[in-house]
């Protein structure tokens, strides 16, 4: 599971996060929810070391990730789809399988024909270059190639961005059966927050980088107030 | 005293002009008090300073690299050296000027496939334009005298000016003076050109394409031609300034124009701060007093100057300089102040207050 | 005919070195342009280890050891603490670096230029009385490329650490998610690039050009010019663009003059240019607004 305490990020004079704390519990799905600009990049981002907090603490089990180097926190099993995916286009399908294969001792062909069994259509493609492949598919490849390593957490930033309805709903559907097989500690980072709320356990609500709220999906999405801070709408 | 603060800051073309008459008379008086090798150190990293100028000009405000100047120079300085050769009685200033033409016209050949060239492109492109201007100068002997070179003398002391002078070196420090002075002035004129064309509609369009090439274009300007502009610009600089230095020397040989000027020419600019004009004369008094302060490196080392070791000091110390001034403080020698007024800035009157820089 | 040979063993020197261009390009987007003069200083140390009575083949493996260590610490010292500051900034560091070895080299070897002993006889085959380009040593040395190319080739497309280096070349963050020691890659990526690199340098020492300290500056040249030509992204495009701008040489030296040939390595930029006027850049680049 991972463990937050207090994390305060400045980029500069901004504070993207102020004094963030919760817990991401293994085998559930944690869904941060919030505008633009509300912290929610950051968060994930920094659990994955890419930008070091100015204050808190962050804890995979019980190993802290703090000044950690991102190649090391992803190697301790932190999977993370970034936003926009991170799809390599001058690679192939299957040459991105193998580099998310690379950092752990998963054995690549038995890694390789799990994925594929997985998403087909990742089979179908696989010496084609990621560049003529549709949206929904680059999401499969950057989840395939995220989940290769056998990672104990999986941060996923805005996966349904850019997809049609259909597509996000059996996304969504895919990744909380993938939490509930695996054990898997997810936390998802979504705009749409109606398809994370529905296969969330628990939800964190973020505003100008604090915490609104944080509680069981059914409670936040029942929330009208709440709805303000995700949504952008005052509800009446 | 808000008169003098408007020349300083050089914003209309008439404050612009008071202020370079002003730097050039000062200078001008100055050599009257060198010595006449100070003086001839001088007039030559005078001419220096206009490269240097122009160089500034294509880097600090379009952003781009360029490693031809030196075969810039090569070609004003023949250019210049042919004609001066075969019409020896032409006024200076005509000379200078095709000097001037010939560089930005082959600034515009040059240019015209480089424009869409980026960073590393340009520059390769304008390294293998200056390290060609070498052999080909050797190799068109009939031209351009091959090896031995050519020979003029455009800068003979004019008789009224030698009245000043008094006793056994009066012809020699004449000569050192007058050259000195000229230079001065050629410099001073391009100056004030190129101040102008800063503060001008084309400088300000100029540092929109360094700062920003995709809103520069979304504003309308035209990014090959704002490109190449600034190309033949520093070409022509380029030229005149090559030009100038020949006639100082009276001769212009193959070998006077190595790559490594180029490579010296980048150190000088970035020495004394890319993009600006203050940072141009810095690099040419650099320039001037170069050979000084290798002496005494040597003599302070105690390296014997005619060894090898001695003989690539300078060359050694440039390069070191250029990588040093790269990596620590790349916004040239005058940017190191801030740094330096931060040690001795006064604590901050109230505990808590925020320095903000 | 005979022209063609010496276009072909000059021009794979080329691609040699074009390759390693495009290797640090590839990963630290880089143009090197001290390569030439790194691998000219790892050749000085080396083969003046022949002096010492040292065999050939051992001076050839200093060599290319000295290159790569070099490699190695120049990314380490003068590219790193440039990583983020704008991209003329490294360019400009190079270009220093490259008066500082040339004037290093002439201070403590002098200019005079040295002749190695050659493993290989220089002299040219004669075919039906006529002299042919071709001697032992130019085979050793089109040999010598080849194996060299092909074998880095396949370390990008064949191995895991060509998988690294380039993932780490075209998605450093991404790859870091990933797990991949990007840093790492970035300094073995130089450490390859040098190492192939000096592999050209001993060649050219070793031949009738010579050792001298500003030996490889028009070798850099017309390298660079056959990496443009080919294409920065695409190492196959540096192999052809070097054979390209050997033969090229060659060809204005026999049928136009050879007054004109310093100008042959920009008339064939020039020419390329003209034909694929979007800029020599083989795979359209997307702008990110």
């Amino acid at each position: 599971m991972i463990r937050v305490e207090g994390l305060s990020v400045n980029y500069g004079a901004v504070r993207a996060l102020r004094d963030v704390s919760f817990d991401a519990p293994s085998g559930q799905i944690t869904a941060v929810l919030g505008a633009n600009g509300a912290g929610k990049t950051t968060l994930l981002r920094t659990i994955s070391g890419l930008v070091s907090p100015q204050s808190g603490a962050i804890f995979l089990d019980d190993f802290s990730l703090l000044g950690v180097a991102t190649e090391k926190i992803a190697r301790r099993g932190v999977g993370h789809v970034p936003e926009g995916r991170g799809v390599i286009q001058e690679l192939t399908v299957e040459q991105n399988l193998r580099l998310g294969a690379l950092a752990s001792k998963v054995n690549l062909a038995e890694g390789l024909e799990q994925q594929y069994a997985r998403f087909p259509i990742l089979g179908d493609r696989r010496k084609r270059y990621c560049s003529t492949l549709s949206g929904g598919e680059r999401q499969m490849l950057a989840m395939a190639r995220a989940l290769i390593a056998n990672p104990e957490v999986l941060l996923l930033d805005e996966p349904s961005l850019g997809l049609a309805p259909q597509v996000t709903s059996q996304l969504m559907r895919t990744i909380r059966q993938l939490c509930d097989s695996q054990n898997l500690t997810v936390i998802l980072v979504e705009q749409n927050a109606k398809s994370a709320l529905r296969i969330a356990h628990q939800a964190l609500v973020l505003h100008l980088g604090s915490v609104a709220a944080i509680g069981d999906a059914a409670s936040v999405a029942a929330d009208e107030d709440l709805k303000r801070y995700y949504l952008g709408v005052v509800v009446t | 005293m808000d008169w003098l603060r408007s020349l300083t800051r050089q914003e209309t073309t008439h404050s612009r002009f008071v202020g370079m008459l002003f730097l050039t008379v000062l200078t001008l008086v100055i050599t009257i008090f060198l010595p006449p090798v100070a003086d001839s150190e001088l007039a030559g990293g005078a001419a220096i300073a206009i490269v240097v100028l122009g160089l500034s000009w294509l880097t600090g405000w379009s952003g781009q690299i360029s490693l031809g100047n030196s075969g810039f120079m090569a070609v004003g300085a023949y250019a210049a050296g042919i004609w001066a050769h075969h019409h020896a009685s032409t006024p200076l200033v005509f000379t200078l000027f095709l000097a001037l033409v010939v560089g930005g016209i082959s600034g515009l050949i040059i240019a015209v496939p480089s424009t869409r060239l980026r960073g590393p492109y340009l520059a390769g492109m304008t390294l293998a334009f200056s390290a060609a201007v070498t052999p080909i100068a050797q190799n068109f002997t009939s031209m351009t005298g091959g090896e031995g070179g050519l020979f003029f003398n455009s800068l003979a002391t004019p008789k009224w000016f030698l009245h000043f002078f008094s006793g056994p070196y009066a012809a020699i420090n004449a000569s050192a003076q007058w050259s000195a002075d000229l230079a001065v002035v050629v410099a001073g004129v391009m100056f004030f050109f190129m101040a102008n064309l800063f503060h001008s509609r084309t400088g300000r369009a100029m540092r929109l394409v360094r700062d920003n090439d995709v809103a520069a274009e979304l504003m309308g300007v035209n990014l090959a031609r704002a490109r190449t502009s600034a190309f033949v610009v520093s070409a022509a600089f380029a030229g005149l300034g090559g030009a100038l230095y020949s006639l100082l020397q009276a001769s212009v040989r193959p070998e006077t124009f190595p790559i490594g000027l180029s490579i010296t020419l980048l150190t000088l600019m970035v020495l004394g701060g890319i993009g600006t004009l203050s940072g141009a004369v810095i690099g040419g008094i650099i320039y001037a007093f170069s050979e000084n302060l290798v002496a005494h490196v040597n003599s302070l080392t105690g390296v014997n100057p005619v060894s090898n070791v001695g003989a690539n000091m300078q060359g050694m110390i440039f390069s070191v300089l250029l990588i040093l001034t790269m990596l620590f403080a790349p916004r040239g020698i005058v940017s190191l102040k801030y740094p330096l007024q931060r040690l001795f800035r006064a604590r901050p009157l109230s505990r808590g207050a925020k320095e903000v820089h | 005919m005979h022209n063609i040979f010496a276009g072909l063993s000059q021009g794979i020197i080329y691609s040699l070195v074009a390759l390693s261009l495009v290797i640090i390009w590839q990963s630290t987007h880089v143009l090197n342009f001290a390569q030439g003069a790194m691998a000219m200083i790892a050749t000085y140390i080396g083969m003046t280890e022949i002096d010492r009575g040292v065999g050939y083949w051992w001076c050839v493996i200093i060599s290319v050891m000295v290159g790569m260590a070099l490699g190695g610490v120049t990314e380490r010292v003068l590219i790193r603490p440039l990583y983020g500051k704008p991209e003329i900034n490294p360019i400009v560091v190079m270009v220093g670096f490259l008066g500082f070895l040339e004037a290093l080299a002439a201070a403590i070897w002098t200019s005079t230029t040295r002749n190695i002993a050659e493993p290989f006889s220089q002299i040219y085959f004669k075919s039906n009385g006529h002299l042919v380009f071709l001697s032992s040593f130019v085979i050793f040395q089109i040999v010598l490329a080849i194996v060299i190319m092909l074998s880095v080739a396949a370390l990008f497309r064949f191995t895991k650490l060509g998988l690294q280096l380039r993932a780490s070349a075209l998605a450093p963050e991404v790859s870091r998610l990933l797990g991949v020691r990007v840093s790492r890659m970035l300094t073995i990526g130089w450490i390859l690039s040098a190492g192939v690199g000096a592999i050209a340098a001993v060649i050219i020492a070793s031949g009738n050009f010579g050792l001298f300290p500003t030996n490889m500056d028009g070798i850099f040249v017309a390298s660079f010019i056959a990496a443009a030509v080919g294409g920065l992204e695409s190492p196959l495009g540096a192999v052809a663009g070097g054979l390209i701008i050997g033969l090229g040489e060659q060809f204005i030296l026999a049928y136009w003059s050879p007054d004109v040939a310093p100008l042959g390595g920009i008339i064939i930029l020039v020419i390329a240019l003209m034909i694929r006027p979007q800029g020599l850049f083989t795979k359209t680049t997307i702008r990110r607004v």
